[in-house]
């Protein structure tokens, strides 16, 4: 299940050690802080590798995260919105990661621009829970799904750049 | 707790300074080779990168890479290879390559192969030492070895040829290179070889025989024929065919010809091929072309050899006889090669219309045929007078009637009087009727023969006579076989070969035909028409008595037949109509046939068939009654038959008697004596019986009886009570055993058929019959011998 690129990717993302969720008063803040430290390391590491290509941030709980992702096709970047909830079974249950602008224009996805990851990523992450976190969420769940569908998208014409936004415009 | 928050906003703010924090940078290796391909599709930069995709490299580079491995591997590298090693996709090696070799003179590219003239010169080197050492090379041997092109190396070659390879390339077949030294070499060699040949030999046969370069050969051989070094020539050009012909071949060729003709007058081709002339008659006439001679089919003959043939054809003709033609010409000859000799000799002589070729090579004049055919005049003559005299009769065959002048005869070569044999073959012939009619046994034919006449010397040629009057029916009356033709003419023409004779009759057998029949219908006209009147009115008196006595002797016959009851009678009287009177009506049919030339002399013969057919050939106031007769024969009752022969004879003109009591005597002891004469003559039981019966019936009744034998029970049983009781005893004893012995001499042929048991014990029983009837016969006989007696006192 795991193939090689995705054991790498995982493996530069430092694991967590809290199993906590939202609703454990006591726990839930060690874990947010290794949440974030994770995060924090997976973005360097980004950063470091010229392949950086989300922004996330929260609010004071830690439990609504909100910031923006893109994709670099033939290159020109795409950027969409993204959005996602804890659950209250965080970390059993991965969170669902939702990008509002795609919403309808692909079946991989759930009413809401939730996309759809069950078929690789839930077992992945159940086999993991507790020990994977947010990071591990953007890095294994969202980037795959991208580098899918996003060409994909693209090539169907579902997705338009911005500025050639109105170039089709124009044309249509 | 608060801390634990606070420490989480903290981390939360270095998030955030992390996620804005500037990206370093910093070109990927992604990045980089995006860029270059990007200038490279710009044009510009020129690079090309490696095969797995980890260097870029320069065309130059390629350019000078490709030189040095062309340097390492020897000068001649295969591009394939090159494209291995430089590891850069095959267009760019390629493209290279041929840029290599067409800015560089001592580059070149050949099958994909980068070869510079290093190697060429190399090459070139090497081939020089296999050269010397061989004398010969060939370049396809070559081009196998180096596996380059034939054209290149040919190319390559020769421009090398005196400078690095001693040695010179054959001028018609450019494939081969040679030294001057294996030249001469094999110059000296076909010139002792061909020097030494005296018949025509196939090139090729020496050349596989001594292993000689053909190419080399050719060119040597010619060149030493158009010199003169070589007195031959060579047929057939420069092919498998060629054959070198050596001059003093064909002059001792020319010489036994030539010597041949003259010393025998012809030429045989067989001889000619024999002696390697191809074309032996376009050899002659080309040879001797001033000299006339004869071609036939499988040999040409000398003028002399033709006057030779046309003096003796001439010479036979003129003396009119014949010549063998044979002994005078080579014996080589074919018989159709004799034909077309002598016919060409008997065309030039002028003599085809009175001479011809028998026996394939006899010729004949035609004199000499006529003198044969006279020799027959007599003959014929002779013949004809005797045919006529025996038998001046047509015979009725349908093709006969219709050419009813032609004239046909009867080959039976009776000696007996005419009159003579005729009665007689009533008798013997009239059994043959009825047996072609497929009617009765044999014994009762014999019993009748015996009753009628009594005649046992019955001829030979009598019994062949309807054979061979059936047989001539098909084909004209022939005058002699050609057996006996030639028999005549060996008796008369001496010296002659059988064969010749044969063939001679066989040309004789139609025209002495035709003559005989010619000879035979005078003869025969000139003895029917006038001087037979005489015989005429002489045979009439004869068939008028003849008819008599046989129309006598069937009123005898029927009154015998009275003795008997009503079924009896009925089967007497069918056998007396179908024999005695078949006959009788047989005779006045033939008596009118005679007017119409269709007679026979055995009138007996007919059938109901031919009778029929002559009756419709007769004139109409005949006809009637005798149709009537004839169809009576196929009655019951013999009175019918009486009352119409009546009548026809009166038609016929014949005057039928009553006979008188006299006659009617003498009729009865003449058929007594007849029967009793047979009697003592036979042995055979159940002939015995019916002879004895008959003539006791006779006997005793004074009846004359012609019965079948299957009535010869019932003869017997009319006897009871006519005659002494003791004969009556011995007839009815001798009667059984015939009896027994008829029976088991069917069921012995039964068991022959089939598988017999008891066949020992009935052979047993056989025997002891047939001893008791030995016994007994003699008594039998005795019977009617002593009866005569006492009859012959009674009459």
């Amino acid at each position: 299940m795991a193939d090689e690129a995705t054991r790498r990717a995982a493996s530069q993302v430092p694991l967590l050690k809290t199993h906590a969720g939202p609703r454990d008063r006591a726990l839930w803040p060690a874990r947010l802080k290794e949440e974030y430290q994770a995060l924090i390391g997976s973005v360097e590491a980004n950063k470091k590798s010229d392949s950086d290509w989300y922004r996330l941030e929260s609010n004071a709980d830690g439990t609504r995260w909100s910031g923006s992702c893109w994709f670099i096709h033939e290159l020109l970047r795409y950027d969409f919105r993204l959005e996602f909830e804890i659950p209250v079974t965080y970390p059993v249950t991965a969170p669902e990661v939702a990008i509002p602008e795609l919403d309808g224009k692909t079946a991989k996805m759930f009413r809401g621009g939730k996309i759809c990851l069950t078929e690789h990523f839930a077992p992945l992450w159940a086999r993991n829970a507790p020990r994977f976190g947010l990071a591990h969420l953007m890095t294994l769940g969202l980037a795959p799904w991208l580098a899918v569908e996003i060409p994909d998208l693209i090539s169907k014409g579902l997705v338009v750049h911005r500025e050639r936004q109105g170039d089709v415009a124009a044309a249509e | 707790m608060a801390d634990e928050w606070e420490e989480i906003r903290r981390l939360a703010a270095d998030f955030q300074r992390a996620q804005f924090a500037d990206t370093v940078q910093r070109l990927s290796e992604r990045n980089c080779i995006e860029i270059i391909t990007k200038l490279v599709q710009d044009k510009k930069l020129d690079v090309v990168h490696t095969l797995d995709g980890k260097e870029y490299i320069t065309p130059a580079q390629i350019s000078r890479e490709i030189r040095d491995e062309l340097y390492v591997h020897g000068g001649r590298i295969n591009i394939v290879d090159l494209q291995q090693i430089i590891n850069v996709d095959w267009v760019h090696v390629e493209n290279r390559a041929g840029d290599i070799a067409k800015y560089d003179k001592g580059v070149q590219l050949v099958l994909g192969q980068l070869i510079d003239d290093s190697y060429l010169d190399r090459l070139a080197e090497e081939v020089n030492d296999k050269l010397q050492e061989a004398g010969l090379i060939s370049i396809a041997e070559l081009c196998k070895n180096y596996d380059l092109p034939g054209d290149v190396l040919n190319e390559e070659l020769s421009k090398r040829l005196g400078k690095l390879i001693q040695g010179e390339m054959d001028e018609y077949n450019r494939g081969v290179i040679f030294t001057p030294a294996f030249v001469a070499r094999h110059k000296a060699r076909i010139r002792g070889l061909f020097s030494a040949i005296t018949r025509p030999t196939p090139v090729s046969s020496v050349i596989a025989a001594f292993g000689f370069q053909e190419h080399l050969l050719y060119s040597v051989l010619e060149e030493l024929v158009n010199t003169g070094r070589l007195k031959g020539s060579v047929v057939g050009g420069r092919q498998d065919k060629a054959v070198y012909i050596p001059d003093i071949y064909s002059k001792t060729q020319n010489a036994w010809v030539d010597a041949f003709l003259k010393q025998n007058g012809y030429l045989e081709f067989d001889a000619l091929v024999r002696l390697g002339i191809p074309e032996p008659s376009s050899y002659i006439k080309k040879r001797f072309k001033s000299s006339k001679l004869l071609f036939l089919r499988a040999a040409c003959v000398g003028q002399a050899l033709v006057d030779q043939v046309e003096a003796s054809v001439e010479e036979a003709v003129n003396s009119a006889t014949w010549t063998d033609i044979q002994p005078i010409l080579p014996s080589c000859l074919s018989v159709e090669d004799m034909g077309m000799l002598i016919a060409e000799a008997m065309r030039s002589t002028n003599v085809q219309s009175s001479a011809r070729v028998l026996g394939d090579t006899v010729v004949v004049s035609e004199k000499f045929i006529s003198n044969c055919l006279s020799l027959f005049d007599d003959a014929m003559q002779q013949k004809a007078q005797k045919e006529v005299k025996n038998n001046p009769v047509f015979l009725i065959t349908e093709d006969d009637l219709k050419q009813a002048s032609m004239l046909t005869e009867s080959t039976s070569t009776s000696k007996k009087d005419k009159r003579e044999a005729e009665r007689k073959k009533k008798s013997t012939e009239g059994s043959g009727s009825v047996k072609s009619g497929g009617g009765g046994n044999a014994r009762e034919i014999r019993i009748r023969k015996t009753k009628k006449k009594g005649r046992r010397d019955e001829d030979s040629d009598e019994e062949t006579g309807p054979a061979q009057q059936n047989r001539s029916k098909q084909t004209a009356a022939p005058f002699m076989a050609q057996e006996d033709i030639v028999a005549v003419l060996e008796e008369r023409v001496s010296d002659c070969p059988e064969e010749i004779l044969c063939e001679l009759a066989e040309h004789l057998v139609r025209p002495l035909n035709k003559a005989y029949q010619e000879v035979l219908r005078s003869v025969f006209l000139s003895s029917s028409s006038a001087p037979s009147r005489a015989n005429k009115k002489q045979s009439m008196k004869d068939l008028q008595e003849e008819i008599n006595s046989l129309y006598n002797n069937i009123r005898l016959f029927e009154k015998g037949t009275k003795f008997f009851s009503d079924e009896t009678q009925v089967h007497i009287a069918k056998h007396v109509l179908k024999t005695v009177c078949s006959d009788v009506s047989n005779i006045l049919v033939n008596f009118l046939a005679a007017d119409l030339m269709m007679s026979v002399e055995d009138p007996s013969t007919f059938t109901p068939e031919v009778r029929v057919k002559i009756l419709g050939k007769l004139s109409e106031d005949t006809r009637g009654p005798l149709m009537k007769l004839h169809n009576c024969l196929n009655g019951k009752t013999i009175e019918d038959f009486l009352t119409n022969i009546e009548t026809c004879a009166e038609v016929c003109g014949f005057m039928l008697k009553k006979g008188d009591k006299k006659r009617e005597r003498q009729a009865l002891f003449l058929h007594r004596q007849a029967l009793m004469e047979q009697l003592k003559e036979t042995e055979d039981p159940a002939l015995v019986l019916h002879l004895t019966s008959v003539l006791l019936f006779q006997g005793s009744t004074h009846c004359m009886l012609h019965a079948p034998g299957r009535c010869v029970p019932h003869v017997i049983g009319t006897l009871c009570g006519r005659i002494p009781a003791e004969q009556q005893q011995l007839v009815s004893a001798y009667q059984s055993l015939v009896v027994k012995q008829l029976v088991s001499q069917s069921q012995s042929r039964k068991q022959e058929e089939g598988e017999g048991e008891a066949a020992g014990e009935q052979e047993e029983e056989a025997r002891s019959v047939r001893s008791q009837l030995l016994l007994l016969t003699p008594q039998l006989k005795d019977l009617t011998l002593s009866q005569r007696k006492t009859s012959t006192a009674e009459d």
